[in-house]
């Protein structure tokens, strides 16, 4: 068995702590530790921060949104899940922009939480329906272009369907549809701002095949590409 | 708000006629009436020059109580200067006439009191009766100083009468036709208001008769199945119609709420009657929708009855924009195959049953 995940919730509200921490011991088969739970972000930029490998973030800490924490917490090499009752597709695409792994609504937490942590902790892109549903409704200037494929997959997952419903729709493999899912939010990790989280990300697409470099390389600089990633078989090499 | 301007404008423009009328009265009568007898008599007064600079006073007077009552509202003040100065000069030009002539060649009473039912007309009736009684107590003043005699007399009341009587005529006219246009303008704005009710009344009769004829369609007839005893309320079938025309009847309320995000609302109304049911429904926005038309949200909202009407436990419903209109889905653990709307109305409707769950997609084009 694979070893286990160490992870740390930073929730203001005990209650939530309490039923985050009981989906991870429901587990059946105990992927994921929880070694710190905080009601702040003390200590988590520290010396003796705690050795989770990903933090579960609550985006709003006693009443303020705290997505502007989030590269911060990335710099020191945590992973972060964003994991909150903020929707709004705007302060989603905020949070992914800013190096956070996966977004998961509150609603979506007993479904979704635990595998997006252990997506997070493997670098692995991992999309819930209300991250899709931002990707859809992203209209920003900067937004990266998605193929007619990938957009009616996450389309058909944002409208509710299970994947294996959403391959029988489109007439392809399950499998095809997570490659479809993970290429479009990997596409993601390739624009905006600069994070060690997002370029990690990307390298693992690559390696899994989910995207070749050549499907990044139009939108994010080759000056980029070619400082930050050397390993990763850019063109030319 | 359109019927109410113009009876506004309506009276207030016949009171602007009055008063023109007015000016024009006073105006003629100072020149012919008062500059005439000044200059027939010109022989007879002390000092012509002098009774010449009064009369141009009391014409300056007259030109500026008719701006001042042209310009709308009036200053109480301004007013009641203006109609001093006109009593103040005619006063100067009786006491300036010799003795004894002076009501012959008086060209100033007249033109005195003229000007006061140009400053005071739209002012209180009374203060024009006061006006008018100073300024023949002013003359009778004169006079007395004079040297009263009974002849004098005589012709001091029967100008009193002619020509006061006729002032005071005059601006009860004016008061008389301002009341006549207010009542005119009010009569005007009911009946207008009267109107826009009846109109109003009107679209609101023929959304119920559509309501009304939507309802004798289906739900009549199942009320009265059910009053009948012909329906047996425990045949699943029947609660999945009741279901559908409680749904309706909700939708019908929701219709008559015009709002940006109609089709959000009147889906939000469709699945209360679900949720009554125990059904949980989430219903999920993407992007900027556009606004879709009445008819194609009915298509659309009948599909979404028809599915919530047969889910057993959830539902969740997503509206997306896509790229030439609107996607509107539907996911529910309907068990089995629903009857869904034939496409209409520029809407398709797709489908697809996968175990218990069924997917519906209806996409509205605006091209």
């Amino acid at each position: 068995m694979e070893q286990q995940v160490t992870v740390a919730i930073i929730e203001d509200h005990p209650v939530v702590t309490e039923g985050v921490a009981s989906w991870i011991r429901s587990d059946s088969e105990q992927r994921v530790l929880l070694v710190h739970t905080g009601r702040d972000l003390t200590g988590l930029d520290g010396e003796s921060r705690p050795p989770a490998e990903v933090v579960i973030l609550d985006l709003e800490l006693s009443g303020e949104l705290v997505t502007a924490q989030i590269p911060g917490l990335v710099a020191v090499g945590y992973r972060v899940v964003a994991f909150s009752g903020h929707s709004d597709p705007a302060i989603v695409m905020e949070t992914l922009d800013s190096g956070a792994h996966a977004y998961v609504s509150k609603e979506e937490g007993s479904e979704h939480l635990v595998e997006a942590v252990l997506a997070a902790a493997a670098d692995r892109p991992y999309v819930t329906r209300s991250q899709a549903r931002a990707m859809l409704a992203d209209q920003r200037p900067g937004r990266p272009e998605l193929s007619q494929q990938e957009l009616q997959a996450l389309l058909l997952w944002f409208q509710g369907m299970s994947k294996a419903s959403v391959g029988r729709r489109m007439s392809i493999s399950e499998n095809t549809v997570r490659q479809y899912i993970s290429r479009a939010r990997a596409k993601y990790a390739a624009t905006g701002r600069t994070a060690p989280s997002k370029d990690a990300l990307l390298a693992r697409a690559i390696e899994d095949g989910v995207i070749k470099p050549g499907e990044i390389m139009p939108y994010t600089s080759f000056a980029r590409a070619a400082a930050n990633r050397p390993s990763l078989g850019g063109p030319g090499q | 708000m359109t019927g109410v301007q113009p009876t506004t404008e309506l009276s207030g423009r016949y009171q602007r006629a009055f008063t023109v009328a007015v000016v024009v009265l006073v105006a003629g009568w100072h020149l012919a009436g008062g500059g005439g007898q000044l200059l027939h008599n010109r022989a007879d007064y002390a000092s012509f020059a002098f009774q010449c600079a009064l009369w141009l006073v009391m014409a300056v007077a007259i030109a500026v109580g008719s701006v001042v009552v042209l310009r709308g509202p009036l200053d109480w003040r301004l007013a009641w200067a203006v109609a001093l100065i006109a009593l103040v000069a005619s006063t100067a030009s009786a006491a300036a006439s010799p003795a004894g002539q002076m009501l012959a060649v008086s060209w100033a009473w007249g033109s005195a009191g003229w000007t006061g039912v140009l400053a005071l007309h739209r002012r209180r009736m009374t203060e024009l009766v006061w006006f008018l009684a100073a300024e023949a107590a002013a003359i009778f003043a004169v006079q007395a100083w004079d040297g009263l005699n009974r002849m004098d007399l005589a012709a001091f009341l029967a100008l009193l009468a002619w020509s006061t009587g006729a002032q005071i005529a005059v601006a009860a006219a004016v008061k008389a036709l301002d009341s006549a246009a207010n009542r005119a303008a009010i009569a005007a704005r009911s009946e207008d208001a009267a109107r826009e009710r009846a109109a109003t009344a009107e679209i609101i009769q023929a959304a119920r008769q559509a309501r009304w004829l939507a309802l004798q369609e289906n739900t009549v007839p199942l009320v009265a199945e059910l009053a009948a005893g012909t329906a047996d309320p425990g045949d699943p079938q029947l609660r999945v119609r009741c279901a559908i025309q409680a749904a309706r009847l909700r939708r019908l309320m929701a219709e008559g709420d015009e709002l940006p995000g109609s089709l959000v609302h009147e889906l939000h109304a469709s699945a209360d009657v679900a949720e009554l049911r125990g059904v949980a429904v989430e219903i999920e926005t993407a992007g900027t929708l556009p606004q879709v038309p009445g008819p194609a949200r009915r298509v659309i909202t009948d599909a979404a009855i028809a599915i919530l009407a047969s889910a057993r436990s959830q539902a969740r419903i997503t509206l997306a924009t896509v790229a030439a209109g609107i996607a509107v889905s539907f996911v529910a653990d309907t068990g089995s195959v629903v009857l869904l709307p034939a496409a209409d109305q520029g809407v398709a409707i797709e489908h697809q049953q996968d175990g218990d769950m069924l997917w519906a997609e209806a996409r509205w084009n605006n091209r």
